[in-house]
């Protein structure tokens, strides 16, 4: 790390400032762009950098006291609320898809089912994070004796946005089938570089790859075990540039381009 | 803060405290307890960065909608109830700010709606004042300049470029000045957590 303290001309790259001011800078609200996705993949990777951010958030919590205004929000705030995150409904009852062919096309259309369901009520995304909520730790399966099981069948979707382009890489996880889907429409390979995908894992320690996105394709991958068993709500994915065919053995992963958190639909 | 009879400080953090715990169960109903008692504090935060209504409450809705989709991010070993939904507040207010159409700024107090008397527990929810004192007291160490630019960022959610043209100077310079007031405030409260 070096100390910027005495090099006046270090601010006009933003490349050249230690990790506890970035973090500093982060806490702020003064990064944008590419240093902000760098900053919240550090955060998801690098506990010291994790924990600095926080240390940082903490030193400038009081100052909201200042921001304190005598101001009330709406009645509707806590209506929009509730209607959001209440209300259990319908969730669940859909029929099981025909298995109608490709696995692609089936998954595909069981998201689209549930993209269906998920913007014309709120209710069975809400009941499905309540089920979510419940789990205790990192457990994806429901807990027992408080949610139907059926519930543990819906997808979870994260978004994962490339920089400022406009692209996005859809990624889709259904419980049941213990696959996921990936799509990178959009995406043109560059000829140089492939992009991992990797998940988060909460305690801090190593990412697990969940492999190479296949630029403008949807792909359905399987998932170990081991990596469905740490999803859930709120988990955590990054992708990362790697060197042609994803990360060799041996060689730290590349810079963090995208990330982005899985909810439930 | 002491005319009228309310909650003391102790009594109503003890009270968030718990029910951040029962939310973390998965207990819906204390999600309504922590709106009750931290919605003053938080609209204050996100309206003063948004320095709109609407937008406003729109980002205070997705604070308590996320806060209940994820109620196991918070860990209170590292961070006071308060302190903790007061830093996310802010934070997707100033993201809903960098993403939006939203002009920002301060806002007047004619916008907002007056404060129903028996509003229960708002302003007794500050964040610890010991670490209030000590902030602001390494904050003074720092040149005037530095510590306007600093505060201007956190209190009005200006980016470096808004600050740059404000003050006039390029955008370099202002970087500098800010990184190195930020290493020198950590270098401050490093040494007031070593006492």
């Amino acid at each position: 790390m070096s100390a910027p303290e005495d090099t006046p001309g270090n601010g006009e790259n933003g490349m050249d400032r230690d990790d506890p001011v970035i973090a500093a800078e982060w806490a702020l609200g003064l990064l944008e762009g590419e240093e902000l996705l760098a900053a919240r993949g550090k955060y998801a990777t690098d506990p010291a950098f994790a924990w600095r951010k926080e240390w940082w958030d903490n030193w400038f919590a009081p100052w909201t006291d200042e921001m304190a205004g005598a101001a009330e929000p709406g009645d509707h705030v806590w209506q929009g609320i509730a209607a959001r995150v209440g209300t259990p409904a319908d969730a669940g009852t859909d029929t099981p898809v025909v298995n109608n062919g490709g696995e692609v096309i089936e998954l595909k259309a069981r998201v689209r089912r549930w993209q269906w369901v998920a913007g014309i009520t709120s209710a069975a995304a809400a009941l499905a994070l309540a089920v979510l909520a419940f789990a205790p730790g990192n457990a994806p399966v429901t807990a027992p004796g408080e949610a139907p099981p059926q519930l543990a069948a819906a997808p979870m979707v994260a978004t994962v946005p490339i920089g400022e382009t406009g692209l996005r890489l859809d990624v889709t996880y259904i419980p049941e089938s213990e696959k996921m889907l990936i799509a990178a429409i959009g995406l043109t390979a560059d000829g140089v570089h492939d992009h991992e995908l990797w998940l988060v894992p909460d305690n801090g320690g190593a990412a697990h790859s969940l492999g190479v996105v296949t630029p403008g394709s949807v792909r359905s991958m399987s998932v170990p075990a081991e990596v469905t068993a740490q999803l859930h709500n709120g988990s955590r994915l990054i992708l990362t540039r790697e060197p042609i065919g994803g990360k060799p053995e041996g060689v730290d992963a590349g810079p963090v381009v995208a990330e982005g958190a899985f909810s439930q639909v | 803060m002491a005319a009228r009879p309310r909650p003391t400080s102790d009594e109503a953090r003890e009270a968030l405290r718990e029910a951040m715990e029962r939310l973390a169960a998965g207990d819906q109903a204390a999600l309504e307890d922590i709106y009750r008692m931290t919605r003053v504090k938080l609209f204050g935060i996100t309206l003063r960065i948004l320095g709109d209504r609407k937008e406003a409450e729109d980002a205070l809705q997705d604070v308590y909608v996320n806060l209940w989709q994820r109620a196991d991010r918070y860990d209170p070993a590292r961070a006071s109830p308060i302190s903790w939904l007061a830093t996310f507040a802010r934070n997707r207010a100033i993201d809903r700010l960098r993403t939006g159409k939203v002009r920002g700024g301060a806002v007047g107090i004619e916008e907002a709606a007056p404060l129903p008397d028996e509003s229960p527990l708002a302003d007794a929810l500050l964040v610890d004042a010991e670490q209030a004192a000590q902030i602001h007291k390494c904050i003074a160490t720092l040149d005037e300049r530095t510590r306007t630019h600093i505060r201007a960022a956190f209190f009005d959610g200006k980016t470096y470029a808004q600050l740059a043209e404000q003050a006039g100077v390029p955008l370099g310079t202002m970087k500098s000045w800010i990184r190195r007031g930020l290493q020198r405030l950590r270098t401050c409260l490093e040494a007031s957590e070593a006492v």
